[in-house]
């Protein structure tokens, strides 16, 4: 199985790599600019975070097109989350209380990235922004005590966000989590 | 999962394409540097040449710690003392950003004289991810200029190869068990040594005050690990705060320094956790810090998560 995971600049984008490759996949790390038609043998795409505000900003790359044209499963991650829920018609923007380190977050919807995962959980957070208000087509999964969008699903394409980092060493069930949303690239 | 026996066997090829006739490595007796030397060895051989710069920021010890360990590698060995030089640059300097690329700079002019004097072209580092993630670049936010990557100096004659570049801590440290080194399992240090441990400008006396705070905070908690009291901490160190507070000792007022005390937990550097220490055990590294060293009077832990801090403090 073949995942680009899509660099918005962020922290952590090799590590989405090194989770990625450790869970047995083929992961390249290309640059958001990359043209859709270089990925053509995605199975399925990571959009990672990114320096503070990208997921505000109108333009994420090349993010807009793979979100519309790449017909396979998408992982939007912090940045990437938030520049998702804002091309399907949401809304983003600083959060009242940001959140960094560690956070409790509560599962609403099991869906599929949570798929026999405990209620509660301890993530990892690092974001300034975050989703004000969530697209119509999307449902909400997760929250957390001060960031309401932890983690979102549209409801008829393969198309996750997540607000929290599923990929750092300290979030618990991080590789349950990208396991969960490669199975869906499996169908 | 990584394959350590596998990534040595591509790293040793890959090096043998890039390295044409000699290299020097930089070595500071860290895991990383201690793989990429051996790894860089057995592509090279004798065209190898390990270069040590004792900073004046090194550990307690290490100078000789490092000879030891390079004695025993098959490769030419070259100790470099530039204290005076590294001071003497680093006069004025309080911003940790500019002391980062003064340091660079510093290390990299060191290697180039070498490099010049054995006629190589290459200069191998042992680079790891962490290292450019945090230097930034591009898209990328600059948390740190870490001194092999974002504090190089944009002029330079040496071609950097950088065998480690993709692999976290935890990693290198499975190359170094499959090598046999017995550095595998040393907590890391950083490149510009205990420079940026000291807040803001240093000078040699707060250096050997911090110098010796580590090695009192490196005792006790490996000393508790021994006796099996904690698990042994991914780093702890001590760091020397440029703040001064009212204390009494001996019936006298003093006014003195603070220490800061950091142990995290992690595995790869990208987030740390604060190390939940036994009180018994920062009592007892604070009681002998104060004791121990006379412009210290008081000692806070510090309980910050990475992110949002970040491990050392500068």
């Amino acid at each position: 199985m073949k995942v680009y995971v899509i660099d918005n600049g962020g922290q952590w984008t090799h590590r989405e790599w090194r989770v990625l490759r450790y869970l047995g996949v083929e992961a390249e790390i290309v640059a958001n600019t990359t043209p859709l038609e270089k990925l053509k043998d995605a199975d399925a795409l990571v959009l990672s975070g990114g320096a503070p505000r990208v997921g505000l900003q109108d333009k994420l790359g090349n993010c807009d097109e793979y979100l519309q044209y790449a017909n396979v499963p998408i992982l939007g991650i912090c940045a990437g989350h938030q520049f998702m829920a804002r091309f399907f018609g949401g809304e983003c923007g600083e959060a009242k209380v940001p959140e960094y380190g560690k956070v409790e977050i509560e599962i609403i919807e099991e869906d599929v990235l949570f798929k026999g995962l405990p209620k509660k959980m301890i993530v990892w957070e690092s974001h300034n922004d975050e989703v004000t208000k969530m697209p119509e087509d999307f449902i909400l999964l997760a929250s957390s005590e001060n960031c309401r969008v932890q983690a979102m699903k549209h409801v008829k394409k393969p198309l996750f966000g997540l607000q929290f980092h599923p990929e750092v060493e300290h979030t618990q069930y991080g590789n349950e989590i990208f396991m969960n949303f490669l199975g869906e690239a499996k169908k | 999962m990584f394959d350590a026996a596998k990534f040595v066997e591509d790293a040793v090829e890959e090096i043998k394409k890039q390295v044409k006739g000699k290299a020097i490595i930089a070595v500071s007796g860290g895991v990383d540097s201690s793989v990429a030397a051996k790894i860089g060895s057995m592509a090279l051989g004798k065209n190898l040449v390990a270069v040590y710069v004792d900073t004046g920021f090194m550990r307690k010890g290490e100078n000789e710690f490092v000879k030891n360990l390079y004695g025993k590698m098959d490769l030419k060995f070259i100790f470099i003392d530039a204290k005076k030089e590294f001071f003497e640059a680093l006069k004025g300097v309080a911003d940790p950003e500019e002391k980062r690329k003064v340091i660079g700079e510093k290390f990299i002019r060191i290697f180039e004289r070498v490099a010049k004097e054995e006629e190589a072209e290459y200069l191998i580092q042992g680079t790891i991810a962490p290292d450019w993630i945090e230097s930034g670049g591009g898209l990328r936010d600059t948390i740190k200029s870490h001194h092999n990557v974002g504090g190089l100096p944009e002029e330079m004659k040496l071609k950097i190869v950088e065998p480690l570049r993709n692999l976290y801590k935890d990693e290198v440290r499975e190359v170094a068990r499959y090598l046999g080194l017995e550095v595998a399992e040393r907590q890391p240090f950083p490149g510009p040594g205990l420079a940026v441990r000291v807040m803001g400008e240093i000078d040699e006396k707060k250096v050997e005050i911090v110098r010796e705070a580590c090695a009192i905070v490196e005792e006790e908690i490996e000393k508790a690990c021994e006796e099996g009291l904690i698990k042994k901490p991914w780093q702890y160190f001590a760091v020397l705060l440029p703040v001064r507070s009212v204390g009494v000792r001996g019936d006298i007022r003093a006014y003195g320094y603070t220490i800061a005390i950091r142990s995290v937990d992690s595995i790869d550097a990208m987030t740390a956790a604060y190390t939940k220490l036994p009180h018994d055990l920062l009592e007892k590294m604070a009681t002998r810090i104060t004791n121990e060293i006379k412009d210290v009077n008081r000692v806070v832990y510090d309980i910050s998560n990475k992110p949002p801090a970040t491990i050392e403090w500068e």
